[in-house]
């Protein structure tokens, strides 16, 4: 009887030993924070990042357990968001800072717990924080560059910008004035907020079309947009304004029914990827493994950013871009593809690119 | 016997509720604090107590100062304009080079300007005699508008040494927001030992009674708007010092949750009930909740309506309670 009991104990132990064995695989548990909710851009963003945590947990043999805070929330209701993640003793943050100053300090105090913080889309000037972030500058200045270009360099534009005082869209006006600066035949006749918002671009634009006699351009961006092009199928003027677009599935899809009309209609749709998290995902989990970021990778305003390259232009003739070093590149005429990708998905989904896990060992020593 | 201490014990309680009307809200943060411990090893540590603290001070400070204006018979919907308006003070003139003096001269120029915006508050209520929500609505949009004017973009940045007292626990065992809480605490204690006491009560509850009874009604209540400036702002000094830096929509989504703390701690909208003790329990019960929420993993598209469920249901417990007492009479 005893024997038996022993036997079935050594068993036992024998499975229990086996099974903890098995599932010893390290396990990565990653805190998201997010405090705005009810943009299609912020859910591709954690959308993304589920996706790719499940892809890298087959790819590395790793459990990754995802905690994630998301609620349109203030800087006091993030900062909280973040110290329950501290809290529980998460192994990484990823945070996309509604107010990147104001959060600063309590993502420092994670780094100094050892917690790694990643900020995606904002910059933050925390020691220790890596941002993984577009060049909101650079993103900008492509569509800008396009629009002085089909201008010839001469004639009237609007610019319709996003929220005034938000760091993104200062960065964004800070690179179109920049590329304006090298066309001095080109004049800003009118300048608004469209508040990133579809509706009030639309409303800005019909009044931009009312009052001013002559607009030869329009430079504007995310959701605003299609506002725009709206705007301009309502009023329907003789000569159309070149106008720049988005990256939007809606967008993508009007843009191609106003090339029936006109076949010679153009515009330009640069990506802003939500897969930016993404890559924000496979660069935490790199650092948690060990891994060293190459100092020279990292830039910036704060000098701890890593910049992931632009993924994709849209446009719907050859488009070679001239950067402010006077480097060229040659965007290809995509729009067809855009087109037939946008045609399957949600009308405000974004057209979305992420780094492959090669391109993001690239910002790290290697081994 | 029996049958006899039974009703006078209960009697007892309701005695102590109707003389205490935040004991209702000391037991739900009781309740709150269990379950959020039950999730949350480290809730009582210092780290996570100093940080819970700092977050909820700013909204403890605006709910401080609005119990008053309630409970003598007003509203003060411009709390948050307040607060920004002080916020963007303090992050725009305390470069991160200050010196002590400059630190200390804009602190008492920002709380000049909590009461000076107190003042226009009690003016139009006290003597334009409007009606206090719509007034002090209106004036939120002044306040939120300087705040824009002096700092239209978030920025500022404070010196390292300001931010760094404030936001690490002093010897590391007491935090800097414990002490400002017992400080409020303090304040309302000699406070309700005064003369104002009856004042401010007075002026709540039966207003012309209290006139009739030579209680300067108008005064008093306008001096509650004074206070309840000087409170949002002594809130921005908080949330600056903690966060080091100003946004001048810091205050945008802080009023409606004052006036939710002060009436989850017990304080009679109707003025003449309540305490100071209770809104900041109030505060501290709505900090718990999304705590609770947050540590429990609730779904995140269920997670705004489950926060403001538990709301109404801890707001209705006091009348539940009232409603069931009635009952057996």
């Amino acid at each position: 009887m005893r024997h038996k009991m022993l036997v079935v104990a050594a068993i036992l132990a024998i499975v229990v030993l086996g099974i903890g064995a098995v599932s010893a695989q390290e396990t990565y548990t990653i805190g998201i924070s997010n405090s705005f909710v009810g943009s299609e851009w912020r859910t591709q963003m954690i959308q993304n990042i589920e996706d790719t945590a499940a892809e890298l947990e087959e790819a590395l043999g790793i459990d990754i357990e995802l905690v994630i805070e998301s609620e349109d929330t203030d800087a006091a209701g993030q900062e909280q968001q973040i110290l329950n993640l501290i809290n529980r003793g998460v192994d990484g943050i990823i945070v996309n800072p509604g107010d990147a100053e104001a959060l600063r300090l309590t993502l420092e105090d994670a780094v100094a717990q050892g917690i790694p913080v990643i900020s995606i889309d904002q910059e933050v000037d925390g020691e220790g924080v890596v941002n993984v972030v577009i060049d909101q500058s650079e993103w900008a200045r492509i569509s800008a560059r396009w629009l002085a270009e089909q201008l010839g360099g001469e004639g009237k534009i609007v610019l319709i910008e996003g929220f005034v005082g938000h760091p993104a869209n200062t960065a964004r006006m800070t690179g179109v004035e920049e590329v304006l600066a090298d066309y001095p035949g080109i004049e800003v006749v009118g300048r608004e907020t469209g508040s990133w918002d579809q509706a009030t671009g639309q409303q800005v634009m019909s009044d931009f079309l009312a009052s001013l006699p002559e607009i030869d351009g329009v430079w504007t961006q995310d959701g605003m947009a299609f506002g725009v092009l709206n705007a301009l199928r309502t009023a329907n003027p003789d000569v159309w304004p070149i106008a720049s677009g988005e990256a939007r599935a809606d967008f993508i899809q009007a843009w191609g029914e106003v090339v029936e009309e006109n076949p010679d209609f153009q515009t330009i749709g640069v990506v802003n990827p939500p897969g930016v998290a993404s890559d924000g995902l496979r660069v935490l989990v790199n650092l948690l493994q060990g891994k060293m970021i190459d100092a020279e990778q990292l830039a910036g305003p704060y000098g701890n950013t890593l910049y992931v390259p632009l993924p994709l232009v849209i446009v719907s003739e050859d488009f070679t871009y001239t950067d402010m070093e006077g480097n060229e590149t040659v965007f290809e005429a995509n729009f067809d593809e855009a087109l037939a990708e946008a045609a399957e998905m949600p009308s405000a989904y974004t057209l979305d690119g992420m780094l492959t896990q090669e391109e993001v060992d690239a910002f790290f020593v290697a081994e | 016997m029996t049958t006899r201490t039974a009703p006078s014990s209960t009697r007892q309680f309701g005695k102590a509720f109707s003389r205490y009307p935040w004991l209702y809200s000391l037991i739900m943060l009781v309740v709150l604090l269990v379950i959020n411990r039950s999730l949350q090893d480290n809730l009582f540590e210092l780290f996570a107590v100093n940080g819970n603290l700092r977050v909820w001070l700013p909204a403890m400070l605006l709910a401080a100062g609005q119990t008053m204006v309630v409970i003598a018979g007003g509203i003060d919907m411009s709390v948050g304009g307040i607060l920004s308006m002080c916020n963007a003070i303090l992050a725009t003139q305390i470069p991160s080079d200050a010196t002590a003096e400059r630190f200390i001269t804009v602190i008492a120029i920002s709380l000049l300007a909590g009461l000076a915006a107190g003042a226009l508050n009690g003016f139009g209520v006290t003597y334009l005699r409007l009606q206090p929500i719509v007034t002090t609505y209106a004036t939120s949009f002044i306040f939120s508008g300087i705040a824009l004017q002096i700092l239209p973009e978030p920025g500022g940045r404070l010196p390292r040494d300001v931010t760094t007292f404030f936001r690490n626990p002093i010897g590391d065992a007491v935090p800097v927001p414990a002490l400002v809480i017992v400080g409020i605490l303090i304040f309302w204690y000699v406070l309700t030992r005064t003369r104002f006491r009856q004042y401010l009560f007075g002026s709540g509850s039966k207003a012309e009674a209290a006139y009739a009874t030579g209680v300067p009604v108008s005064r008093v209540r306008f001096t509650t708007y004074l206070l309840s400036g000087l409170f949002a702002a002594l809130a921005a000094v908080a949330l600056t010092m903690g966060n080091g830096t100003g946004n001048p929509r810091a205050g945008d989504l802080m009023t409606l949750p004052s006036v939710v703390a002060v009436v989850l701690g017990g304080t009679a909208l109707s003025g003449g009930r309540g305490s100071v003790i209770g809104s900041l329990i109030g505060v501290a019960i709505l900090g718990s909740i999304s705590n609770v929420l947050s540590f429990a993993q609730i779904d995140r598209w269920v997670r705004p309506l489950t926060d403001a469920l538990i709301i109404v249901v801890a707001l209705a417990v006091p009348g539940v309670f009232a409603l069931v007492r009635r009952m057996r009479r």
